[in-house]
């Protein structure tokens, strides 16, 4: 078979351009790993006592997170799957919606709403006219504010994962739990949890992920965190090696989740039974049904209707703030940028995973996916470790790349490149696996080329799968920061960049619109999206 | 603009043209802008932008090297100008009418102080009587009658480096690091929130003192914020200390040109028009700072709170950024989080 495969691929050729492609992707990995290898051990702050206070105070946000996310995405899951209330057709869609609020929004939706004077007060003045409206309001410690706010953002993707775990559950099993005699709480803990464990991993440490990369939330309320650690090293001590250094740490940290996920990712499969029968949802009645709808209901009410109301109420009280924009500009620049990036993350994407298949060259493999370490890399030292690059490949090959790169669209596509690779090349990769080698081999066989193959056996089933690769780009391109911010070109704005503008000069009301627009549009690609996901897994 | 002519902008926003200043800026007013559409009418030069954090707007320029397309610098704390000073970011620029205009301590050889900010005490009246802060100094905050009374952001915050940095190129080293561990001890709470959650902190009556920059107070009193802010500032009142020494502790926002800028004449013009008389009323009306030439009048918001009181004008500005670092560093070791 290999001697078919030689004669019809360039094998050479697309060994080289992978291994090329894999060399780029790694470039912020490379850089980081540089540039901590010359850092200056006397770094005062690992001398610090506070040093271990802000990775305690990581931690402790890590844990609450984790314990959050998991009640606030396992069970409406379990209950969304297996029974029915009141409302359950609506709490399918709407509770993924918090996809849509990046945290740091969140963030400003909540301090806004409890500190003295702020919205709450006024509200509680509308409804009692109290003088002492502050002195009702609870004061949050900033560390419970970040993790509400991480919380109530990130709990979408345990919520996503343990709903297709569930859904994949055999209904055989759960009926010989029933015939055993097990209660549902038995059911719930002995069965269907134990089953969906792979799949609720995924989605923790995927938030985990998510939480210890978090810079934005936490320096809005004001905690210092690991994170923080690697911002001061730079901004005050001005020692970008130290804060490379420490951000290789976190990324190591971080990879002991990519490797926890991946094993589960691969022992997940075997999990994962076909359903024999079609499920028959019990019907909750009375007290039950209300309860798990009052719990979904408060649920989708504090992660997404109470931000969106935050920013609907400021743009109404502050409406002199929608002449500062020019919408049409914004919405075109985002999806300038939605579209060519995930062009190109797609197309190289499929082109990398295709080449894989075709070469089955392990250390190729193993290369190529390390270039997912992007994900877990804070945007800011991507960003930096761009532009450390092309000034250093300018100096060394005398070609001035920087002007290309540095302050450009294609810096910026690069930039989302290194940062969301991994959700084009895990995406085709998942769906290349899905088709049987079998396939290929006969395609081969019967005379077909390797063209011929990809376009009549592969590229059907990958087809359906590329638009929900697409939409799950342009949620995270939405909500991006620091690449936007730092790699832009001159007068180039999105939501993010606008709203974080008027959130640092303290006109955090000014942010609603940007914030609606980009909330907005995030919901909408999330319903397509969660359309599409669910339809296939059917 | 019709779509093509759109993405051609788009994708080829590389070339400039020479009747063009390309401005990175940590300022993100939204009337800043405004101002520099007035530029473009008076002279005919655009002003492209690029706005973020400092850091990496620097470290973007020293990498770009003689291909950084950028003109100027605009930073909003003068530790940060000095830093970028050092680190090579500006090119040396002598204007006579920049160094008749901007007193010697809010510029340097490499850069121009543009907008004052202080750095102030704001108290309750229902708490504290105004004969207790009679002839108050930073110095005295660390005052057992203080003791869980103030309210102030966290320590790497880089207004409350610059004043602890002033405060050790006045006091020294080894008094600012014993007087931040008294002073940490005062505090009425853990440090959060910006200056203006301070502010408001004091008017819910949690705390007694806050420490926060005058603009942010003025921007309550405008109403910006809306009408309860607006009533929150009033139970606030400003006080300016160090009135008996030194004076008040004040910071710029400042500009540099770029070590390659490609159009250093036009970034120059750029610079004296920010510092005429109405470039400066209209920065100030609009962000509640203090001018910095003499004779424009503080927006009457600011007047009121203290119009003559008596600035420091002793501590070079530059000291801020010699001292930052140190700063930062006694904070940590006071547990100021």
């Amino acid at each position: 078979m290999t001697k078919i495969y030689q004669t019809f691929y360039p094998t050479n050729l697309t060994f080289c351009i992978i291994l090329c492609v894999s060399t780029i992707s790694i470039i912020p990995l490379f850089t980081i790993i540089i540039n901590s290898s010359i850092i200056d051990f006397d770094f005062t702050l690992f001398k610090n006592s506070q040093f271990l206070e802000y990775t305690k105070n990581s931690l402790i946000i890590l844990f609450f997170v984790l314990f959050l996310t998991f009640i606030f995405g396992v069970i409406p899951a379990y209950l969304i799957t297996f029974y029915n209330f009141v409302g359950v057709k609506f709490f399918k869609y709407s509770l993924i919606l918090s996809f849509a609020i990046p945290p740091y929004i969140f963030g400003y939706s909540l301090s806004a709403f409890f500190e003295n004077f702020g919205s709450g007060y006024t509200l509680i003045n509308v409804i009692w006219d109290t003088n002492n409206a502050n002195s009702y309001l609870p004061n949050f410690s900033p560390i419970v504010n970040s993790v509400l706010s991480l919380s109530f953002t990130l709990y979408g993707y345990v919520f996503l994962l343990s709903r297709t775990s569930f859904e994949g559950q055999s209904v055989n099993l759960l009926d010989l739990g029933k015939s055993l005699g097990f209660s549902s709480y038995q059911r719930f803990f002995k069965i269907i949890l134990p089953c969906a464990r792979p799949g609720i991993f995924i989605g923790l440490s995927l938030v985990a992920m998510e939480t210890l990369s978090d810079f934005g939330t936490v320096s809005y309320f004001g905690v210092s965190t690991f994170t923080t650690e690697i911002y001061n090293s730079w901004f005050i001590f001005d020692d970008l090696n130290a804060s490379n250094f420490l951000s290789l740490l976190l990324l190591i940290f971080v990879l002991f989740f990519f490797i926890v996920e991946s094993y589960l990712r691969k022992n997940s499969r075997f999990h994962s039974l076909k359903n024999e029968g079609k499920r028959k949802n019990q019907a909750l009645k009375g007290t039950k049904n209300f309860l798990a709808t009052a719990f979904c209901l408060c649920l989708f009410f504090f992660s997404f209707v109470f931000p969106f109301s935050q920013m609907l109420y400021w743009s109404i009280k502050f409406p002199e703030y929608l002449a500062n924009f020019e919408i049409l500009k914004l919405n075109l620049n985002t999806f300038l940028l939605i579209f060519f990036t995930s062009f190109f993350l797609i197309s190289v994407a499929i082109f990398i995973n295709f080449g894989n298949r075709l070469l089955k060259n392990r250390f190729l493999s193993f290369f190529s996916s390390l270039s997912i370490s992007g994900y877990a890399i804070p945007g800011i030292i991507i960003s930096v470790s761009i532009i450390s690059f092309f000034s250093l490949m300018s100096s060394f090959i005398n070609f001035d790349l920087k002007t290309i790169f540095i302050g450009s669209f294609y810096g910026l596509i690069l930039g989302y490149f290194f940062r969301f690779y991994s959700i084009a090349y895990n995406g085709i990769k998942s769906n290349f696996l899905k088709i049987n080698y079998s396939l290929d081999e006969s395609s081969y066989l019967m005379g077909f080329d390797k063209f011929k193959t990809f376009s009549i056996i592969h590229w059907p089933i990958l087809n359906k799968n590329i638009f929900s690769i697409f939409i799950l780009i342009a949620i995270e391109i939405i909500k991006e920061l620091p690449i936007t911010l730092i790699l832009r070109p001159f007068n180039f704005e999105t939501f993010s960049t606008l709203a974080y503008n008027f959130a640092t000069q303290d006109l955090i009301e000014a942010t609603a619109i940007p914030s609606i627009f980009l909330i907005f549009w995030s919901s909408i690609f999330i319903l397509i999206s969660f359309k599409y996901f669910f339809q296939d897994n059917k | 603009m019709n779509f093509f002519a759109y993405l051609t902008v788009f994708f080829f926003s590389l070339h400039i043209n020479a009747d063009e200043i390309n401005l990175y800026t940590t300022r993100h007013y939204d009337s800043d802008i405004k101002l520099y559409k007035d530029f473009t009418k008076q002279t005919g030069i655009n002003v492209n932008i690029i706005s973020g954090k400092a850091k990496p707007l620097e470290k973007r320029i020293l990498e770009e090297g003689k291909s950084c397309k950028g003109d100027l610098f605009f930073l909003a704390d003068a530790g940060r100008l000095y830093s970028s000073q050092k680190n090579g970011v500006f090119k040396k620029v002598s204007s006579k009418v920049l160094e008749k205009k901007i007193p010697v301590q809010f510029r340097s050889d490499y850069w121009f102080g543009i907008t004052k900010r202080a750095r102030i005490i704001f108290y309750n009246p229902k708490k504290i009587s105004s004969e207790d802060l009679v002839n108050l100094s930073y110095e005295d905050l660390t005052d057992k009658r203080f003791n869980k009374s103030i309210a102030i952001r966290q320590s790497n915050n880089v207004y409350n480096q610059s004043l602890i940095a002033s405060m050790i190129e006045n006091n020294g080293l080894e008094f600012t690091r014993s007087w931040t561990k008294k002073f940490v001890t005062n505090f009425s709470r853990k440090p959060q929130g910006n200056d203006r959650a301070q502010i408001l902190s004091v008017a819910s009556g949690e705390s007694k003192l806050a420490i926060a920059n005058t603009y942010y107070y003025g921007l309550m009193l405008s109403g910006k914020k809306g009408k309860e802010q607006k009533e929150a500032a009033k139970k606030v009142r400003p006080f300016f200390p160090n009135q008996q020494n030194r004076g008040t502790h004040m910071n710029i926002s400042g500009i540099g040109v770029l070590k390659y800028s490609p159009n250093p004449g036009n970034a120059i013009k750029f610079i004296e028009f920010l510092l005429t008389n109405a470039a400066q009323e209209h920065m100030v009306n609009n962000t509640f700072e203090y001018p910095m030439i003499e004779s424009v009048d503080p927006p009457s918001l600011i007047t009121k709170m203290g119009g003559s009181f008596k600035q420091d004008n002793i501590t070079n500005v530059s000291s801020y950024g010699k001292w930052q670092t140190d700063a930062f560093k006694i904070m940590q070791e006071a547990d100021w989080n």
